[in-house]
This record gives C-alpha cells, structure tokens and sequence, in this order.
C-alpha cells in the first residue's frame, strides 16, 4: 500500500476529484492549506496597506492506495492538475505498513 | 413479569432478561402500530419497576418495605415514568445515615450489577437524607432529578419524609439559586446548539425545542409551587389551558419520534438524521392522517412542536422572573429607558400598552422596532396583541411602500434577526412578503446546511450584525490573514456601506426561491423579490442592486473555489461582473454571511481569507483599471432601450451618444439612466452657460453635479469652494469624456446646516460655484478664513498618511493611491498640489470610511504618463500635506 499526498492549486481540486473518482478512488482526505514551493508571493496594496502575499491556499489531498492504483491515480491527478504554471503543486508518494478498518477490524487493503 | 423462585442466581437472571426483552418486544409492537410514544415509555417504566423491585427484594433479602432507615427511589426520567426505549435507569439508594449507606454498599452493587447484566443502563447514586436537602450547585443534575423522584422500595417513611420536607426545604431555602443555575444550564445547551430550534438533524431531547425544555418548563413549574405552598404538583395543573393544548401535542410527538430513534438504532442516541426523518415520514408517525408524507412534510410539524415547547419554556421562564419581582424593581422597569408610549419593558420582555388589537401597521412593526434595537424579547401578552392585532381585521389594508421606513429601520438594528425571527413566527413577516411562507422551517438537505431555510436567512442577517458591533481596530489585512482575525476585515468592509439597507434586503430574500415551485431557486428568489421590491417603492437602481445581489449570491464563492483568484484574468472577469466597488462590497458580505449561516464550521479562516483576497484584489481592479475602460459611442448605443427612456424629446440619441462617448463604463454602473438622464441635459445646456452646476440633497446630506469643459485647477477650484462653504467631501467621482467635458460627482455633509436652514443659499452656492469657475470670483479668502479657523478634533482611530504610485493599471495614465486621516479641506489640498505640479486629473474616485480618506487619482502631464522624478516630487509635497500634525 502506498500512501499519495498531493498539493494542488484550489481551484483545480473538483477536476482532481472527479479525475480520481473515475479511476475508482473514491475515499479521500482533504484539507485547506497554505504553503509555498518555488512559487513565491508577491506585495500587494489595500487601502494603503502593503501586504505579501507569501503563503498562498492549496488543497492537501491524502489517499491511500492499494499498490494497483498508485500509478494511474498519479496520473490522474497530474492530468486534472496540470496547467504547466508556477504553483501546480506536487505528489509525494510513501509506503504504508498497515491499514486497519476501525468497525470491522479489517486488515491490509481490504480496509482501505 | 414475576420473579421465579426456587432458581439459581444465574437461572433467575436469564429468565428475567427472558421476560424483560419478551415485554420490551411487546411494547415496541404496540408503539409500532399506535405511534404512542408515552404509553410506550409510561409502559416501559413499569416494566423496569418490576424488574427492580422483584430484584430489590431478593439481593436484600427482605421484604418490599424494608428495611428501616433505607429506600429505593427512581429519579429523573424513570422517576416521572418516561422511560424512553434505551434511556439510563436513574437509580437512588437513599439511607438515614451514612453508616446506614455503609452496611447497604454491597446489596446496592450486586443490584446495579445485576441490572447491567441484565442490558439495563443503570445510573444509581447512594446519597444520605441530609445530603439529598443540600443543593448541588456542581452537580445540580441531581438535585433536579429529585423533583422527579418516585418511591420504589425500602422504608416507605424515609421516602416520604424526602418529598415532604426535604425537598420542600431545599427549594424553599435555594430557590433563587436553583432557578438561577436551572436557567444558566439551559442558556449554555442553547448556546450548544447556536440558540436555534431550526437544526436540519436536531436532538429530540437536548436541542432547543426539545424534550429537556419540557422537563425544564415542568421543574421551573414545580419550585416554584413547592416554595409557594410546599405541594407536589403536576406541572400542567399549572399551566393555562391555551398552554397545555400547544405543549402537550409537542410532548406526544416528539415522545414519539425519539421512541423511533431508540427503537431504530437500539440505543439512546436521540439524533434525528435525515435517513430517520425519512423512515419516520414514511410511516406517517404521530400525524393524523397516519399515511406516508413527505420528510420535509413531517420535519415542518416537527419544528412547530419544537416551537411550540420552546415557547412554552420561554412562558414559564417569564413567569418565574415576574415573580421574583419585587415592587421597586418593577417601578424601575416601569420606567425604563427603554419604554415608550407604546410599549413597556419589563425585565427584558416588551408588552403592548394597548390591549385592543392594533388599527395601524407602524404600531405593530414598532413593536419589532423595539426588539430589533434591543435585543428584547416579545411577552406573551406581546404575541397575543400581535396574532390578535393581524386576526381581527382592523387593520387597514397593508401599504408595503409605507412599510418600507420602519421595515428599513429594523432591518438596520443590531438585534434584527431576532425580531424577523419573531416577525415570522408570528405570521408577520409572511403577511409582508407572502415568499416567506414557502421557506418556514424548510429543510433542504445537503452535507453542509445545518439550520432550516428561514432559520439560515436570520443568521446570516445576524452574522452581519455582529460585524457592525465589532470594534474599529487599526489592524492591517497582512496582520488579519496571519493572525486569522479576519472577521476584522469584513467589518471594515460592513462599516464602509453606503446603503446596508439593500444588503439586509438582498439576504432576506437570497433563498426563498428554494421554497417556490422552480428548478432554479435563484430565478425565484428574483421573481419573489422583484413583486416585493417594487411594493416597498424602492427607486429603480436600488432595485438593480438588490437584484444583482441576488442573482449572484453564489458567484463570489463559486469564484474562490474554481478559479485561481490570483490570475488576473479571474479578477478581471470577476470585477466585470461585480461592476462597482459598492456592489462589490454588498457582494462579498452576501457571501461571508451565506457561508458563515450555513454551520458554525463552514467559513473556515483559509476560506475567510480567500473571499477577504478575492475582494482586495477586485476591489484594486475596480479602482485602478477605469481608465481603460471607457465608452465607446457604438457601446454605449446599446442601451437603447434605456437610453431612449429618458431621452428629452428635442435631443437625438446620436448626441447623447456623443455625451457618453468616452465616459468611463463605471459612470453607467453607477449612476441610473435617471440620473444619466440629468446630466445630458445639463450637458446640452452647456452653449448657454459653459459651467453647469446642480445641488440637491436634504437635512445634512448632499449632492453637487459640476458638469462643464475641462480645465486646470478645475477639481481643485469646486473643492476650494465647498470646503470654503464648510461642507466636507465624502464622495466624489471625476470623469470626463472624449469631447473634454468633464462630469464630477460630489457627495458632502453640510457641516453647519448652512443649505438646510437657509434654503436660498443653495442658489447662492451655485451661482459663487458658477463664477469661481469662469473666474469671475474667488473661493480662496473664505477658504482661508475657514481654514485658520478650523481646529479638527482628534482622531479616535490613527491613520497612516500613505502616498502610492502605480504605472502599470493603466495604459496611459499614471495612477496615484492617497490614504489619510480625513480632515476638512483634504481634498482641496491634495487637488491643488496636484494642479499645481500640472498634473491632469483624468478620473478622480475620492471616498472617506469613517474617519480614512481613500482617494484615487488618475494623472497625467500632457497626455503622458508621470515621470519618476515627478512623482517623488509629488509624493513629498502630499507627505507634508497629509501629516497628522498639519491641519
């Protein structure tokens, strides 16, 4: 089992989920982050007051994938996410030792 | 059920869970086909009553009424003999003395452990008489389920030596204290529930509206008739029969319903969700007809129950306090500040002093009037005058353009929500807007709505409210994103509105459409309030506005959720559509309240701050791409249908055409083809009279139209000469079209009443204006007069002086950004240090929040941009002017 992260630009997520859905990965955990890579914010001005805008909103998406799906869910996301700008984010991949359903008690990749 | 002899322990226990679940299987066959929920529970306490005390009498080896000195005592729900399907056994071993309790530890846990065994939840307590009359301000549950006490077993004289004198005691001596903590428990579960009844999911038992606040009616009942005359009485005695015929339906249902819930998840969970909404609709339960209905059917029965108990509490509630009145107290809410002829506050309570029913429509809407500025709640009395008052068919027919005034004035108050929310209970509101009957207490399911339709239209109206009460804080959004103290924000923004009125309209309205037969609830909603608007006679643009919050309530989120809102072409897009800054600030409070109604979780400080981005960065657009964006005469040609509505009937639309070309496009959004209508002829009478200046406005609030070829020291002349009137500048907006003839817009506040009080000063203001601009007069020596004289007061808020520059918004015009303290005569002397440096105003958007001067200026030199050195130049000169410490 491995487990996907994938930072993505917000206003991309809906077509990354639905990407996701339609390869059969339909459990997924998702927050509202911020954050930057190599794209860096920049100054603003509102009324009068200068601000920067450095850490910019992302999705965070968690799945964990059973070793079939890894690839193809990859590829989904970079299909979905993709707008070769600064900021399209990025996918880190790690192994999973265990997964364990909490009502039934499953193991392995049967509770996933 | 009866206890078999002659068994082992173990044998007897499995015959008793035996007999136990055979009679619970019977009684949920019986509720299942009568839907009477307490019968049900009345039943199942009995059953409980035989298995406990049969138990009783073998674990202790004695007899039912022994032994001395020690009882059995069902408290709280079993207690009252409503013992819901998997509700807890409140059990109390009650002893003479603490020895006593001592000697009994042992029975009195193979007894509770039995029970458990048996699948009984059991919740037992052993107290001692003495501490049973002590009130428990850390454990009051306790001392409220005693009123709710029922003898079991033991030594039948303890018991009533509880119930006759100790308790009594108890109240007698505490009352005060008792009442006072019951109360504050209570105000902190509505405070858990966001003090609403109108949960899409809600608890049966703990939610406002729920079976607790029966229980709480019937204790507030209770203590106060054991202090008064020390009798054991049932509540209901008490209550008065109109009472007793809205809560005891509530109580049936709603007993009913929670029943379901324990019977359907075999177990005390007493969350109606949507699935059990469903089965329970399905089977038509606790509704006369008996017969499937739709969920949404059954959940609006539900709600007016719930509202029905909440009421009953709310009743109960006003007469404990009233009676704790003593006469001074009550001569001092007689008197009250915020009494008036009309009504009277009592305690927090507004009354009617007029009993027969209302014959006109300002007195009835004064009495919300009353709740909405503070924050009052409607007597009983109240509620009767207003059904009465609606009933009785003395009130003329209802005029809702008259309406509109106090409507108005409620809906500005910071208390409105609560008075809408009465105003609808009452049938008040749906009187006024018959849209609203479609939307009481409707469920819309979804993941994310908490609160009903109507309940969610208040509290994003409250959400609103609570942004206006929010202190001003110097805070900078760059702080506020970090520190997540956002809300700071969106108040900045609510306190710079010129019309909150059209906001609070717009929300009102925002979803009724989701009550009205239409697959697009936003095209309802539209159709629902343009017949509304236009019975309050509201005039046409601000109608638009309204229109245009409506119809795009949802957009600005859309936006934040699947656009990237830092490509400017998103901003751009969207600033298209938000059009004006004014709209655009409506827009986004639109927003932030919708989501922030929706449930207590759903703006997220990271959403927070995107809708916050969104709008800065709209907002900037607005202000620093207007020079590109001007009329063409073919453009402006399109509003034709418009344009000839208010086209004089000597006047071609070519020459009309030839006023607006090159105009910005922000002069069609923000000004109604009324008013465009105005300013055109204005313009065609420029060959009479080259200066064109017009004045209107009342009391301290007025307008001047300026319209008249381009000059030098133009925008800083008709400044010069208002500051030298005493106004000060709020607003002004200076365009200018192809042709050099520009149309300058100034809103001011008549300081010393001058236009008010002398009325042919206005035509005197013009004419001065008039030769000041053709050079014939001159403002400077007033001004100078004024201005020596003129010692500002303090600022109560500090406002950084800022100077910015930015070449790059506009392709041809350099733009200049000016953020100070506003004082009279600023904008004269910004206008004036700019002309002097020969700089062109192309388009000036001057605005004051408070007490912040935000100006925008577009400027050039000789048709070109501002050179870098220019603009150092300028920057120093409008630092020194700015300066906190020059006047």
């Amino acid at each position: 089992m491995t487990k996907l992260e994938a930072i993505i630009q917000s206003s991309r997520f809906e077509s990354v989920k639905n990407a996701l859905l339609e390869i059969g990965v339909s459990g997924m955990t998702v927050s509202e982050v911020r954050g930057h890579g190599r794209q860096k914010g920049h100054t603003e001005v509102y009324r009068g007051h200068e601000y920067t805008v450095d850490l910019l909103p992302k999705h965070k998406i968690e799945i964990v994938l059973p070793n079939n799906l890894v690839e193809p869910a990859v590829q989904a996301i970079i299909k979905a996410a993709k707008t070769g700008k600064i900021g399209d984010g990025k996918i880190f991949l790690s192994k999973v030792d265990e997964a364990i359903r909490i009502r039934n008690e499953e193991h392995g990749e049967a509770a996933l | 059920m009866e206890f078999p002899p002659n068994t082992t322990a173990t044998e007897s226990l499995k015959t008793w869970a035996n007999g136990y679940a055979a009679e619970m299987t019977a009684i949920r066959q019986a509720f299942e086909a009568t839907g009477d929920g307490l019968t049900a529970v009345r039943r199942r306490a009995e059953l409980v009553d035989q298995v406990v005390t049969g138990l009783y009498a073998d674990i202790l080896s004695v007899p039912l009424h022994e032994p001395a000195n020690f009882c059995l005592v069902a408290v709280g729900g079993y207690g009252r003999q409503e013992l819901f399907p998997y509700s807890d056994v409140d059990l109390l071993f009650l002893s003479h003395s603490k020895r006593i309790e001592e000697n009994q530890r042992g029975p009195v846990a193979a007894l509770a452990r039995t029970l458990w065994d048996l699948g009984l939840r059991v919740g037992n307590t052993s107290r001692t008489l003495t501490e049973c009359g002590e009130l428990h301000r850390d454990n009051l549950e306790f001392s409220v389920a005693l009123l709710d006490s029922r003898y079991l077993a033991g030594d039948t004289q303890m018991f009533t030596l509880l119930r006759r004198e100790i308790v009594p005691h108890l109240v007698a001596r505490d009352r005060q204290v008792f009442v006072q903590d019951l109360l504050t428990i209570t105000r902190q579960r509505y405070a858990k529930y966001g003090q609403t009844i109108f949960h899409l999911e809600p608890n049966l038992k703990e939610a406002p509206g729920g079976l607790r606040d029966f229980q709480v009616a019937r204790w507030l009942t209770l203590i106060q008739e054991l202090e008064k005359s020390g009798q054991w009485i049932s509540a209901e005695t008490r209550w008065s029969p109109e009472t007793c015929a809205e809560a005891q339906p509530a109580l049936q249902f709603l007993s009913a319903a929670r029943c379901f819930l324990h019977f359907g998840q075999g177990r005390d969970d007493n969350h109606l969700t949507y699935e059990f909404q469903q089965e329970v609709a399905d089977l038509g339960l606790r509704l006369q007809v008996g017969h499937p209905t739709p969920a949404a059917h059954w959940m609006r029965r539900y709600f007016r129950h719930a509202r029905g108990i909440g009421r009953l509490l709310s009743q109960v509630r006003e007469e404990v306090e009233s009676s704790r009145s003593s006469l001074y107290s009550l001569f001092l809410d007689w008197r009250s500040r915020l009494s008036n002829t009309d009504f009277s506050v009592l305690r927090g309570r507004v009354f009617p002093r007029q009993t027969a029913p209302a014959t006109e429509w300002p007195l009835v809407l004064g009495l919300f009037e009353r709740v909405a500025r503070h924050g009052l709640e409607l007597s009983r009395e109240a509620e009767r005058w207003v059904a009465a008052s609606l009933e009785a068919g003395a009130l003329p027919r209802l005029d809702l353009a008259a309406a509109w005034p106090p409507l108005r004035q409620i809906l500005l108050l910071p208390h409105a929500a609560q008075a809408l929310r009465a105003m609808h209970q009452l049938e008040l509101l749906p009187c006024l807007f018959p849209a609203f009957r479609a939307i009481d207490s409707l469920v819309i399911r979804d993941f994310y709505h908490r609160y009903t339709v109507d309940e969610h239209t208040f509290m994003a109206i409250q959400h609103l409210h609570a942004l206006g009460q929010k202190p001003v804080r110097p805070a900078s959004p760059a702080a506020e994103a970090q520190d997540e103290n956002w809300e700071d924000s969106f108040a900045e923004i609510f306190r710079a509105l010129e019309q909150p009125e059209l906001l609070f309209l717009a929300v009102l309205f925002h979803d009724v459409g989701k009550g009205l037969a239409s697959s697009n609830h936003i095209q309802a909603g539209l159709e629902a309030v343009e017949q509304a608007t236009a019975g309050l006679a509201l005039a046409l643009e601000d109608r638009a506005t309204v229109h245009f919050l409506i119809a795009s309530h949802l957009e600005m989120f859309a936006t934040l959720q699947r656009r990237d809102i830092f490509d400017p072409e998103t901003v751009r897009a969207f600033a298209e559509k938000a059009a004006t800054p004014e709209r655009l600030k409506m827009l986004c409070l639109l927003t932030y309240a919708d989501v922030r109604a929706v449930n207590p979780e759903a703006l997220t400080p990271w959403k927070a701050e995107m809708l916050w981005r969104l709008y800065a960065a709209t907002l900037n657009h607005l202000h620093r791409h207007l020079d590109d964006q001007r009329l063409q005469a073919a453009e402006a040609g399109k509003e034709s249908p418009a344009l000839l509505s208010v086209l004089p009937w000597d006047a071609t639309p070519q020459r009309m055409m030839e006023f607006l070309d090159g105009l910005p496009k922000r002069y069609l959004a923000t000004h109604s083809w009324e008013v465009i209508g105005r300013h055109f002829e204005m313009f065609r009478q420029l060959g009479q009279n080259p200066v064109q200046a017009r004045l209107h406005g009342q009391k301290r609030d007025w307008h001047l139209t300026v319209i008249t070829w381009d000059r030098p020291f133009l925008f800083a002349s008709v400044t010069g000469s208002l500051t030298a009137w005493g106004m000060n500048i709020l607003k002004a907006d200076a365009f200018a079209n192809r042709a050099g003839v520009v149309v300058d817009t100034f809103r001011f506040v008549d300081l010393h009443g001058t236009l008010e009080l002398n009325p042919s000063e206005v035509e005197r203001f013009q004419k001065f204006l008039e030769d000041v601009l053709q050079g014939s007069a001159s403002f400077e020596p007033l001004l100078a007069g004024r201005l020596n004289h003129h010692r500002p007061p303090r600022a109560k808020l500090e406002v950084p002086p800022y100077v910015g520059f930015d070449d790059h918004s506009s392709s041809h015009s350099t733009l200049l950004e000016v953020v100070a303290e506003d004082r009279p005569g600023l904008l004269y002397r910004v206008s004036t240090e700019l002309a002097r440096l020969n700089c062109n105003i192309e388009v000036a958007l001057v605005n004051t929040e408070g007490e912040k001067a935000l100006d925008v200026f577009y400027l050039t030199v000789n048709g070109r941009k501002l050179g870098t050195a220019l603009q150092e130049g300028i920057r120093h000169r409008l630092e020194k002017v700015l300066a906190p410490h020059n006047p």
